[in-house]
Protein backbone atom coordinates (compact mmCIF):
# COMPACT_ATOMS: atom_id res chain seq x y z
CA UNK A 1 0.00 0.00 0.00
CA UNK A 2 1.13 3.49 -0.78
CA UNK A 3 1.29 6.14 1.96
CA UNK A 4 -0.98 8.99 0.86
CA UNK A 5 -0.77 11.24 3.84
CA UNK A 6 0.80 11.22 7.26
CA UNK A 7 -1.67 13.12 9.39
CA UNK A 8 -1.41 14.14 13.00
CA UNK A 9 -3.24 11.13 14.40
CA UNK A 10 -3.48 8.72 11.51
CA UNK A 11 -1.58 7.39 8.54
CA UNK A 12 -3.63 7.21 5.36
CA UNK A 13 -2.74 4.59 2.74
CA UNK A 14 -4.06 3.95 -0.75
CA UNK A 15 -4.92 0.29 -1.26
CA UNK A 16 -7.62 -1.86 -2.69
CA UNK A 17 -10.90 -3.25 -1.36
CA UNK A 18 -12.61 -5.93 -3.45
CA UNK A 19 -11.13 -4.48 -6.60
CA UNK A 20 -12.01 -0.88 -5.77
CA UNK A 21 -9.37 1.72 -4.94
CA UNK A 22 -9.69 2.26 -1.20
CA UNK A 23 -8.24 4.41 1.55
CA UNK A 24 -6.94 2.70 4.71
CA UNK A 25 -6.95 5.04 7.65
CA UNK A 26 -4.99 3.72 10.60
CA UNK A 27 -4.87 5.43 13.91
CA UNK A 28 -1.51 4.22 15.11
CA UNK A 29 -0.63 4.20 18.79
CA UNK A 30 0.90 7.54 19.67
CA UNK A 31 4.02 7.08 21.75
CA UNK A 32 3.61 10.33 23.66
CA UNK A 33 0.20 9.43 25.05
CA UNK A 34 -0.29 7.16 28.02
CA UNK A 35 -1.17 3.74 26.47
CA UNK A 36 -4.53 3.41 28.25
CA UNK A 37 -5.58 6.94 27.33
CA UNK A 38 -4.27 6.47 23.80
CA UNK A 39 -6.19 3.24 23.20
CA UNK A 40 -9.42 4.75 24.45
CA UNK A 41 -9.12 7.81 22.23
CA UNK A 42 -8.17 5.84 19.13
CA UNK A 43 -11.00 3.35 19.49
CA UNK A 44 -13.57 6.01 20.28
CA UNK A 45 -12.62 8.25 17.39
CA UNK A 46 -12.57 5.39 14.89
CA UNK A 47 -16.07 4.18 15.74
CA UNK A 48 -17.29 7.71 15.96
CA UNK A 49 -15.85 8.62 12.58
CA UNK A 50 -17.65 5.68 10.95
CA UNK A 51 -20.97 6.79 12.41
CA UNK A 52 -20.43 10.40 11.43
CA UNK A 53 -19.45 9.49 7.86
CA UNK A 54 -22.74 7.69 7.50
CA UNK A 55 -24.81 10.51 9.00
CA UNK A 56 -23.07 13.10 6.84
CA UNK A 57 -24.00 11.23 3.70
CA UNK A 58 -27.60 11.11 4.90
CA UNK A 59 -27.40 14.88 5.34
CA UNK A 60 -26.54 15.20 1.66
CA UNK A 61 -22.85 15.96 2.05
CA UNK A 62 -20.33 14.18 -0.13
CA UNK A 63 -18.03 12.05 2.04
CA UNK A 64 -16.14 8.76 1.58
CA UNK A 65 -18.15 5.52 1.58
CA UNK A 66 -17.38 3.22 4.48
CA UNK A 67 -16.15 -0.26 3.46
CA UNK A 68 -14.83 -1.72 6.70
CA UNK A 69 -14.41 -0.83 10.36
CA UNK A 70 -12.24 -2.43 13.02
CA UNK A 71 -12.36 -0.64 16.36
CA UNK A 72 -9.72 -2.93 17.92
CA UNK A 73 -7.18 -2.07 15.26
CA UNK A 74 -8.46 1.52 15.03
CA UNK A 75 -8.80 0.95 11.29
CA UNK A 76 -11.25 2.35 8.75
CA UNK A 77 -11.37 1.37 5.08
CA UNK A 78 -13.16 3.89 2.89
CA UNK A 79 -13.78 4.61 -0.76
CA UNK A 80 -11.05 6.62 -2.46
CA UNK A 81 -12.03 10.10 -3.61
CA UNK A 82 -10.34 11.47 -6.72
CA UNK A 83 -9.29 15.09 -6.52
CA UNK A 84 -7.00 17.60 -4.83
CA UNK A 85 -6.91 18.91 -1.31
CA UNK A 86 -8.40 22.39 -0.98
CA UNK A 87 -5.25 23.39 0.89
CA UNK A 88 -3.14 22.68 -2.21
CA UNK A 89 -5.56 24.47 -4.56
CA UNK A 90 -5.70 27.62 -2.45
CA UNK A 91 -1.90 27.78 -2.34
CA UNK A 92 -1.57 27.66 -6.15
CA UNK A 93 -0.24 31.04 -7.26
CA UNK A 94 -2.38 31.13 -10.42
CA UNK A 95 -5.75 30.55 -8.71
CA UNK A 96 -8.39 32.97 -10.05
CA UNK A 97 -10.77 35.10 -7.97
CA UNK A 98 -13.73 33.28 -9.52
CA UNK A 99 -12.31 29.90 -8.56
CA UNK A 100 -11.75 31.06 -4.97
CA UNK A 101 -15.35 32.27 -4.86
CA UNK A 102 -16.93 29.08 -6.24
CA UNK A 103 -14.85 26.93 -3.90
CA UNK A 104 -15.85 29.11 -0.94
CA UNK A 105 -19.55 28.91 -1.87
CA UNK A 106 -19.42 25.14 -2.28
CA UNK A 107 -17.55 24.61 0.96
CA UNK A 108 -19.98 26.92 2.79
CA UNK A 109 -23.04 25.07 1.56
CA UNK A 110 -21.54 21.65 2.51
CA UNK A 111 -20.90 22.88 6.06
CA UNK A 112 -24.41 24.30 6.25
CA UNK A 113 -25.90 20.94 5.26
CA UNK A 114 -23.94 19.28 8.07
CA UNK A 115 -24.98 21.93 10.58
CA UNK A 116 -28.61 21.70 9.49
CA UNK A 117 -28.42 17.99 10.38
CA UNK A 118 -26.88 18.78 13.76
CA UNK A 119 -23.41 17.52 12.85
CA UNK A 120 -20.38 19.59 13.75
CA UNK A 121 -17.39 18.43 11.73
CA UNK A 122 -14.90 19.49 14.40
CA UNK A 123 -11.90 19.67 12.11
CA UNK A 124 -12.68 21.95 9.20
CA UNK A 125 -9.19 22.72 7.95
CA UNK A 126 -8.45 23.08 4.25
CA UNK A 127 -6.59 19.74 4.41
CA UNK A 128 -9.86 17.94 5.04
CA UNK A 129 -11.63 19.07 1.88
CA UNK A 130 -11.21 17.19 -1.38
CA UNK A 131 -12.04 19.10 -4.56
CA UNK A 132 -12.84 17.33 -7.79
CA UNK A 133 -13.72 19.81 -10.52
CA UNK A 134 -16.63 21.78 -9.12
CA UNK A 135 -17.64 19.37 -6.39
CA UNK A 136 -16.43 19.25 -2.82
CA UNK A 137 -16.19 16.31 -0.43
CA UNK A 138 -15.41 16.41 3.27
CA UNK A 139 -13.15 13.87 4.94
CA UNK A 140 -11.81 13.14 8.42
CA UNK A 141 -14.80 13.06 10.74
CA UNK A 142 -12.80 11.85 13.74
CA UNK A 143 -13.58 14.94 15.82
CA UNK A 144 -17.19 15.36 14.66
CA UNK A 145 -19.90 15.79 17.28
CA UNK A 146 -23.66 15.97 17.46
CA UNK A 147 -24.89 19.34 18.57
CA UNK A 148 -27.67 21.79 18.04
CA UNK A 149 -25.85 24.60 19.84
CA UNK A 150 -25.09 27.80 17.99
CA UNK A 151 -21.82 28.00 19.92
CA UNK A 152 -20.62 24.72 18.41
CA UNK A 153 -21.54 25.82 14.89
CA UNK A 154 -19.53 28.98 15.44
CA UNK A 155 -16.55 27.00 16.80
CA UNK A 156 -16.66 24.94 13.59
CA UNK A 157 -16.61 28.10 11.45
CA UNK A 158 -13.93 29.65 13.60
CA UNK A 159 -11.48 26.87 12.79
CA UNK A 160 -11.89 27.55 9.07
CA UNK A 161 -11.23 31.22 9.65
CA UNK A 162 -8.20 30.39 11.78
CA UNK A 163 -6.83 28.07 9.09
CA UNK A 164 -7.48 30.62 6.34
CA UNK A 165 -5.68 33.49 8.07
CA UNK A 166 -2.95 31.15 9.30
CA UNK A 167 -2.18 29.41 6.03
CA UNK A 168 -4.02 31.13 3.16
CA UNK A 169 -3.91 34.76 4.13
CA UNK A 170 -3.71 35.94 0.51
CA UNK A 171 -7.18 34.64 -0.37
CA UNK A 172 -8.72 34.39 3.11
CA UNK A 173 -11.08 37.38 2.98
CA UNK A 174 -12.59 36.56 -0.40
CA UNK A 175 -12.87 32.87 0.41
CA UNK A 176 -14.51 33.50 3.78
CA UNK A 177 -17.04 35.91 2.22
CA UNK A 178 -18.08 33.35 -0.38
CA UNK A 179 -18.19 30.66 2.27
CA UNK A 180 -20.62 32.70 4.36
CA UNK A 181 -22.78 33.33 1.32
CA UNK A 182 -22.85 29.59 0.51
CA UNK A 183 -23.59 28.85 4.15
CA UNK A 184 -26.54 31.21 4.26
CA UNK A 185 -27.92 29.94 0.93
CA UNK A 186 -28.63 26.64 2.73
CA UNK A 187 -29.37 27.69 6.30
CA UNK A 188 -31.00 31.03 5.53
CA UNK A 189 -29.64 34.49 6.21
CA UNK A 190 -30.93 34.67 9.75
CA UNK A 191 -29.22 31.53 11.01
CA UNK A 192 -26.02 32.36 9.13
CA UNK A 193 -25.89 35.83 10.63
CA UNK A 194 -26.48 34.44 14.10
CA UNK A 195 -23.60 31.99 13.63
CA UNK A 196 -21.23 34.72 12.42
CA UNK A 197 -22.22 36.94 15.31
CA UNK A 198 -21.44 34.10 17.71
CA UNK A 199 -18.10 33.59 15.97
CA UNK A 200 -17.22 37.24 16.56
CA UNK A 201 -18.18 36.80 20.19
CA UNK A 202 -15.87 33.78 20.55
CA UNK A 203 -13.04 35.77 18.99
CA UNK A 204 -13.58 38.55 21.50
CA UNK A 205 -13.25 35.96 24.25
CA UNK A 206 -9.82 35.08 22.79
CA UNK A 207 -6.92 35.85 25.04
CA UNK A 208 -5.74 39.44 24.84
CA UNK A 209 -8.20 40.26 22.06
CA UNK A 210 -9.10 43.95 21.90
CA UNK A 211 -12.53 44.43 23.37
CA UNK A 212 -14.44 46.71 21.02
CA UNK B 1 35.17 47.58 22.61
CA UNK B 2 31.79 47.97 20.89
CA UNK B 3 30.07 45.03 19.25
CA UNK B 4 27.10 46.38 17.33
CA UNK B 5 23.98 47.92 18.83
CA UNK B 6 23.15 47.44 22.50
CA UNK B 7 19.67 47.52 23.98
CA UNK B 8 18.46 47.34 27.57
CA UNK B 9 15.07 45.66 27.93
CA UNK B 10 12.62 45.65 30.82
CA UNK B 11 10.04 42.94 31.49
CA UNK B 12 7.22 43.57 33.99
CA UNK B 13 4.05 42.00 32.56
CA UNK B 14 3.19 39.80 35.58
CA UNK B 15 5.13 38.44 38.58
CA UNK B 16 8.62 39.05 37.21
CA UNK B 17 10.50 42.32 37.09
CA UNK B 18 13.60 41.79 35.00
CA UNK B 19 16.15 43.82 33.07
CA UNK B 20 18.67 42.66 30.51
CA UNK B 21 21.30 44.02 28.18
CA UNK B 22 21.81 42.40 24.78
CA UNK B 23 24.24 43.13 22.00
CA UNK B 24 23.79 42.55 18.31
CA UNK B 25 26.88 40.37 17.97
CA UNK B 26 27.09 38.67 21.37
CA UNK B 27 23.44 38.13 22.22
CA UNK B 28 22.42 38.20 25.89
CA UNK B 29 25.05 39.97 28.02
CA UNK B 30 23.23 40.29 31.33
CA UNK B 31 19.84 39.31 32.68
CA UNK B 32 18.83 40.16 36.24
CA UNK B 33 15.45 39.61 37.81
CA UNK B 34 13.31 39.70 40.92
CA UNK B 35 10.12 37.68 41.23
CA UNK B 36 7.08 38.68 43.28
CA UNK B 37 5.84 35.76 45.37
CA UNK B 38 2.21 35.82 46.47
CA UNK B 39 1.10 34.23 49.75
CA UNK B 40 0.62 30.43 49.82
CA UNK B 41 -2.64 29.46 48.17
CA UNK B 42 -3.08 32.68 46.25
CA UNK B 43 -2.27 34.13 42.87
CA UNK B 44 -0.87 37.45 41.72
CA UNK B 45 -2.40 40.50 43.33
CA UNK B 46 -1.77 43.13 40.64
CA UNK B 47 -1.29 46.11 42.96
CA UNK B 48 1.00 44.15 45.30
CA UNK B 49 3.01 42.86 42.36
CA UNK B 50 3.40 46.42 41.03
CA UNK B 51 4.55 47.57 44.46
CA UNK B 52 7.13 44.78 44.50
CA UNK B 53 8.34 45.80 41.02
CA UNK B 54 8.71 49.42 42.10
CA UNK B 55 10.75 48.43 45.13
CA UNK B 56 13.22 46.34 43.09
CA UNK B 57 13.34 48.33 39.82
CA UNK B 58 16.47 50.38 40.54
CA UNK B 59 18.44 47.42 41.89
CA UNK B 60 17.50 45.13 38.98
CA UNK B 61 18.35 47.72 36.32
CA UNK B 62 21.64 48.53 38.04
CA UNK B 63 22.57 44.84 38.11
CA UNK B 64 21.78 44.51 34.42
CA UNK B 65 24.13 47.41 33.70
CA UNK B 66 27.01 46.06 35.82
CA UNK B 67 30.21 45.04 34.08
CA UNK B 68 30.71 41.65 35.68
CA UNK B 69 33.14 39.39 33.78
CA UNK B 70 33.49 42.15 31.17
CA UNK B 71 30.08 41.25 29.78
CA UNK B 72 28.17 44.18 31.21
CA UNK B 73 27.59 47.51 29.69
CA UNK B 74 27.63 51.05 31.04
CA UNK B 75 24.47 53.06 30.61
CA UNK B 76 26.29 55.31 28.12
CA UNK B 77 26.76 52.33 25.80
CA UNK B 78 23.04 51.61 25.50
CA UNK B 79 21.47 52.65 22.17
CA UNK B 80 17.81 52.17 23.07
CA UNK B 81 15.56 51.21 25.96
CA UNK B 82 12.94 48.53 25.33
CA UNK B 83 9.99 47.68 27.58
CA UNK B 84 7.13 45.22 27.50
CA UNK B 85 4.16 47.28 26.33
CA UNK B 86 1.81 44.32 26.86
CA UNK B 87 -0.08 42.10 27.17
CA UNK B 88 -0.15 41.85 30.92
CA UNK B 89 -1.38 43.31 34.17
CA UNK B 90 -1.86 47.08 33.95
CA UNK B 91 -0.23 48.09 37.26
CA UNK B 92 2.78 45.84 36.58
CA UNK B 93 3.21 47.01 33.00
CA UNK B 94 3.22 50.63 34.12
CA UNK B 95 6.24 50.10 36.39
CA UNK B 96 8.25 48.78 33.44
CA UNK B 97 7.12 51.61 31.18
CA UNK B 98 7.97 54.27 33.76
CA UNK B 99 11.40 52.75 34.37
CA UNK B 100 12.21 52.64 30.65
CA UNK B 101 10.85 56.17 30.18
CA UNK B 102 13.09 57.47 32.97
CA UNK B 103 16.17 55.84 31.45
CA UNK B 104 15.34 57.14 27.96
CA UNK B 105 14.66 60.67 29.15
CA UNK B 106 17.84 60.88 31.20
CA UNK B 107 20.06 59.59 28.36
CA UNK B 108 18.23 61.05 25.36
CA UNK B 109 18.08 57.59 23.73
CA UNK B 110 14.91 56.24 22.00
CA UNK B 111 12.35 53.83 23.44
CA UNK B 112 11.19 50.59 21.82
CA UNK B 113 7.85 48.94 22.66
CA UNK B 114 7.87 45.13 22.66
CA UNK B 115 5.05 42.60 22.70
CA UNK B 116 5.76 40.11 25.49
CA UNK B 117 4.65 37.05 23.50
CA UNK B 118 6.72 37.99 20.46
CA UNK B 119 9.57 38.43 22.96
CA UNK B 120 9.30 34.80 24.12
CA UNK B 121 9.44 33.62 20.51
CA UNK B 122 12.30 35.79 19.24
CA UNK B 123 14.50 35.06 22.27
CA UNK B 124 13.74 31.35 21.77
CA UNK B 125 14.91 31.63 18.16
CA UNK B 126 18.12 33.38 19.23
CA UNK B 127 19.00 30.86 21.95
CA UNK B 128 18.14 27.68 20.04
CA UNK B 129 19.14 28.73 16.54
CA UNK B 130 15.63 28.14 15.19
CA UNK B 131 14.97 30.10 11.99
CA UNK B 132 11.24 30.12 11.11
CA UNK B 133 9.86 27.39 13.35
CA UNK B 134 6.40 26.32 14.28
CA UNK B 135 6.14 27.67 17.82
CA UNK B 136 4.39 26.30 20.87
CA UNK B 137 4.03 29.16 23.34
CA UNK B 138 3.00 27.87 26.75
CA UNK B 139 2.93 29.99 29.87
CA UNK B 140 0.62 31.49 32.44
CA UNK B 141 -0.64 33.97 29.87
CA UNK B 142 -0.54 31.96 26.66
CA UNK B 143 -1.21 28.56 25.19
CA UNK B 144 -0.86 28.98 21.45
CA UNK B 145 0.54 27.29 18.39
CA UNK B 146 1.90 29.95 16.05
CA UNK B 147 3.78 30.18 12.78
CA UNK B 148 5.18 33.19 10.95
CA UNK B 149 3.56 34.15 7.68
CA UNK B 150 2.99 37.38 5.76
CA UNK B 151 4.69 39.63 8.28
CA UNK B 152 3.17 38.46 11.57
CA UNK B 153 3.23 35.51 13.93
CA UNK B 154 -0.11 33.89 13.18
CA UNK B 155 -2.14 31.78 15.56
CA UNK B 156 -2.91 28.28 14.23
CA UNK B 157 -4.49 27.03 17.42
CA UNK B 158 -4.95 28.19 20.98
CA UNK B 159 -6.78 27.59 24.21
CA UNK B 160 -10.45 28.47 24.32
CA UNK B 161 -10.36 29.06 28.08
CA UNK B 162 -7.48 28.45 30.51
CA UNK B 163 -3.80 28.44 29.60
CA UNK B 164 -1.61 25.50 30.57
CA UNK B 165 0.07 27.69 33.18
CA UNK B 166 -3.27 28.68 34.67
CA UNK B 167 -4.42 25.06 34.79
CA UNK B 168 -1.32 24.05 36.77
CA UNK B 169 -1.40 27.18 38.96
CA UNK B 170 -5.06 26.88 39.81
CA UNK B 171 -4.73 23.20 40.66
CA UNK B 172 -1.71 24.01 42.82
CA UNK B 173 -3.43 26.89 44.55
CA UNK B 174 -6.41 24.67 45.25
CA UNK B 175 -4.19 22.57 47.53
CA UNK B 176 -2.45 25.58 49.04
CA UNK B 177 0.62 26.28 46.88
CA UNK B 178 1.53 29.79 45.75
CA UNK B 179 1.78 30.50 42.00
CA UNK B 180 3.68 29.67 39.92
CA UNK B 181 3.08 26.00 40.83
CA UNK B 182 4.41 24.20 37.73
CA UNK B 183 7.52 22.83 39.37
CA UNK B 184 5.71 21.49 42.44
CA UNK B 185 3.02 19.87 40.28
CA UNK B 186 5.71 18.22 38.15
CA UNK B 187 7.41 16.96 41.30
CA UNK B 188 4.18 15.51 42.70
CA UNK B 189 3.32 13.94 39.32
CA UNK B 190 6.69 12.19 39.13
CA UNK B 191 5.75 10.19 42.25
CA UNK B 192 2.73 8.53 40.63
CA UNK B 193 1.88 6.35 37.66
CA UNK B 194 -1.80 5.80 38.37
CA UNK B 195 -3.97 7.40 35.71
CA UNK B 196 -7.36 8.75 36.76
CA UNK B 197 -9.71 9.53 33.89
CA UNK B 198 -10.13 13.20 33.01
CA UNK B 199 -11.98 14.93 30.16
CA UNK B 200 -9.95 15.13 26.96
CA UNK B 201 -11.05 18.11 24.87
CA UNK B 202 -9.64 18.94 21.46
CA UNK B 203 -11.73 21.20 19.25
CA UNK B 204 -10.09 21.22 15.87
CA UNK B 205 -6.78 22.99 16.44
CA UNK B 206 -7.96 24.50 19.70
CA UNK B 207 -7.83 23.12 23.22
CA UNK B 208 -9.89 23.55 26.35
CA UNK B 209 -8.63 22.90 29.89
CA UNK B 210 -11.50 24.14 32.05
CA UNK B 211 -13.06 20.65 32.13
CA UNK B 212 -9.74 19.12 33.21
CA UNK B 213 -9.46 21.61 36.08
CA UNK B 214 -13.00 21.08 37.35
CA UNK B 215 -12.67 17.29 37.21
CA UNK B 216 -9.25 17.40 38.90
CA UNK B 217 -10.56 19.56 41.76
CA UNK B 218 -13.43 17.11 42.23
CA UNK B 219 -10.97 14.23 42.42
CA UNK B 220 -8.94 16.03 45.09
CA UNK B 221 -12.13 16.83 46.98
CA UNK B 222 -13.19 13.17 46.75
CA UNK B 223 -9.99 12.09 48.49
CA UNK B 224 -7.86 10.98 45.53
CA UNK B 225 -4.12 11.18 46.12
CA UNK B 226 -2.72 14.54 45.03
CA UNK B 227 0.20 12.81 43.28
CA UNK B 228 -2.22 10.74 41.18
CA UNK B 229 -4.24 13.83 40.28
CA UNK B 230 -1.13 15.79 39.25
CA UNK B 231 0.07 12.83 37.20
CA UNK B 232 -3.29 12.50 35.47
CA UNK B 233 -3.63 16.24 34.84
CA UNK B 234 -0.17 16.38 33.28
CA UNK B 235 -0.76 13.28 31.14
CA UNK B 236 -4.12 14.59 29.91
CA UNK B 237 -3.35 18.27 29.41
CA UNK B 238 0.06 17.64 27.86
CA UNK B 239 -1.35 14.98 25.50
CA UNK B 240 -4.02 17.49 24.40
CA UNK B 241 -1.34 20.14 23.85
CA UNK B 242 0.92 17.70 21.99
CA UNK B 243 -1.98 16.58 19.80
CA UNK B 244 -2.83 20.07 18.55
CA UNK B 245 0.86 20.81 18.07
CA UNK B 246 1.14 17.65 16.01
CA UNK B 247 -1.85 18.74 13.95
CA UNK B 248 -0.18 22.06 13.19
CA UNK B 249 3.10 20.31 12.41
CA UNK B 250 1.37 17.96 9.97
CA UNK B 251 -0.59 20.85 8.48
CA UNK B 252 2.34 23.24 7.96
CA UNK B 253 4.89 20.54 7.12
CA UNK B 254 7.36 22.38 9.34
CA UNK B 255 10.53 20.54 10.33
CA UNK B 256 11.34 22.69 13.32
CA UNK B 257 9.33 23.02 16.52
CA UNK B 258 10.29 25.70 19.05
CA UNK B 259 8.89 25.49 22.56
CA UNK B 260 8.87 28.69 24.63
CA UNK B 261 7.18 30.09 27.75
CA UNK B 262 7.30 29.13 31.41
CA UNK B 263 5.73 25.67 30.98
CA UNK B 264 8.50 24.81 28.48
CA UNK B 265 10.57 23.96 31.56
CA UNK B 266 8.41 20.87 32.23
CA UNK B 267 10.38 17.77 31.30
CA UNK B 268 7.41 15.45 30.78
CA UNK B 269 5.91 17.79 28.21
CA UNK B 270 9.24 18.18 26.40
CA UNK B 271 9.52 14.38 26.28
CA UNK B 272 6.02 14.03 24.78
CA UNK B 273 6.75 16.67 22.15
CA UNK B 274 9.97 14.90 21.21
CA UNK B 275 8.22 11.55 20.80
CA UNK B 276 5.61 13.25 18.63
CA UNK B 277 8.04 15.23 16.47
CA UNK B 278 10.10 12.13 15.71
CA UNK B 279 7.20 10.76 13.67
CA UNK B 280 7.26 13.88 11.50
CA UNK B 281 11.06 14.03 11.28
CA UNK B 282 10.96 17.41 12.96
CA UNK B 283 13.45 18.68 15.51
CA UNK B 284 12.31 20.04 18.86
CA UNK B 285 14.08 23.07 20.24
CA UNK B 286 13.24 23.97 23.81
CA UNK B 287 14.27 27.33 25.20
CA UNK B 288 16.89 26.83 28.00
CA UNK B 289 15.16 26.70 31.42
CA UNK B 290 16.78 29.88 32.78
CA UNK B 291 15.15 31.80 29.92
CA UNK B 292 11.81 29.95 29.69
CA UNK B 293 10.06 32.08 32.29
CA UNK B 294 9.50 35.80 31.85
CA UNK B 295 12.79 37.67 31.56
CA UNK B 296 14.25 40.99 30.46
CA UNK B 297 16.27 39.24 27.74
CA UNK B 298 13.13 38.48 25.71
CA UNK B 299 12.25 42.18 25.69
CA UNK B 300 15.83 43.39 25.14
CA UNK B 301 16.49 41.02 22.22
CA UNK B 302 13.20 41.72 20.44
CA UNK B 303 13.74 45.41 21.19
CA UNK B 304 17.11 45.18 19.49
CA UNK B 305 15.55 43.54 16.40
CA UNK B 306 12.92 46.28 16.26
CA UNK B 307 15.53 49.01 16.86
CA UNK B 308 17.65 47.70 13.98
CA UNK B 309 14.57 47.91 11.71
CA UNK B 310 13.96 51.51 12.78
CA UNK B 311 10.87 50.55 14.78
CA UNK B 312 11.35 52.98 17.71
CA UNK B 313 8.63 55.01 19.43
CA UNK B 314 8.22 58.45 17.82
CA UNK B 315 8.09 60.15 21.21
CA UNK B 316 8.07 59.46 24.94
CA UNK B 317 4.35 60.27 24.95
CA UNK B 318 3.76 57.11 22.89
CA UNK B 319 5.18 54.85 25.61
CA UNK B 320 1.79 53.66 26.82
CA UNK B 321 0.88 50.15 28.01
CA UNK B 322 -1.58 47.75 26.38
CA UNK B 323 -3.06 45.13 28.70
CA UNK B 324 -4.68 43.39 25.73
CA UNK B 325 -2.39 43.05 22.75
CA UNK B 326 -2.57 39.84 20.73
CA UNK B 327 0.66 38.75 19.12
CA UNK B 328 -1.00 38.21 15.73
CA UNK B 329 -1.48 41.98 15.42
CA UNK B 330 2.19 42.86 15.94
CA UNK B 331 4.24 43.78 12.83
CA UNK B 332 7.66 42.07 12.65
CA UNK B 333 9.66 44.16 10.17
CA UNK B 334 12.91 42.36 11.09
CA UNK B 335 11.50 39.17 9.54
CA UNK B 336 10.70 40.83 6.21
Amino acid sequence: MKLLYRGAEADVFLGDWCGQPAVYKMRKPLAYRLPELDKLIRNQRTVHEAQMLHLSKLAGVSAPSLYYLSPQEALLVMGFLEGKRLRVLLLEPGITKERVETLGEEFGSSIAKLHAAGIMHGDLTTSNVIVNGGSISLVDFGLAVHSGRLEDQAVDLRLIKETLTGAHNRVSKRFMQSLVSGYSSVLGRKRAEAAMKKLAEIERRGRYARVE
Amino acid sequence: MRSGARVLGIESTAHTFSASVVSEKEGVLTNSRAVYMPAEGSGIHPAEAAEHHLSVAVRVVREALERKHQRGSGIDEIDAFAYAMGPGLGPCLRVGAVTARTLALSTGKPMVAVNHAVGHIELGCLLTGAKTPLVLLISGGHTMVVAHSDGVWRVLGETLDLTLGQLLDQLGRYVGFASPCGRRIEEAASKSNRYLKLPYTVKGNDVSFSGVLTAAKKLVEGGASFEDVCYSVQETAFAITTEVTERALAFTGSRELLVVGGVAANRRLAKMLELMAKRHKASVKVVPPQFSGDCGAQIAWTGLLAFKSGDVLPSIADSVVRQSWRLDTVPTPWRA
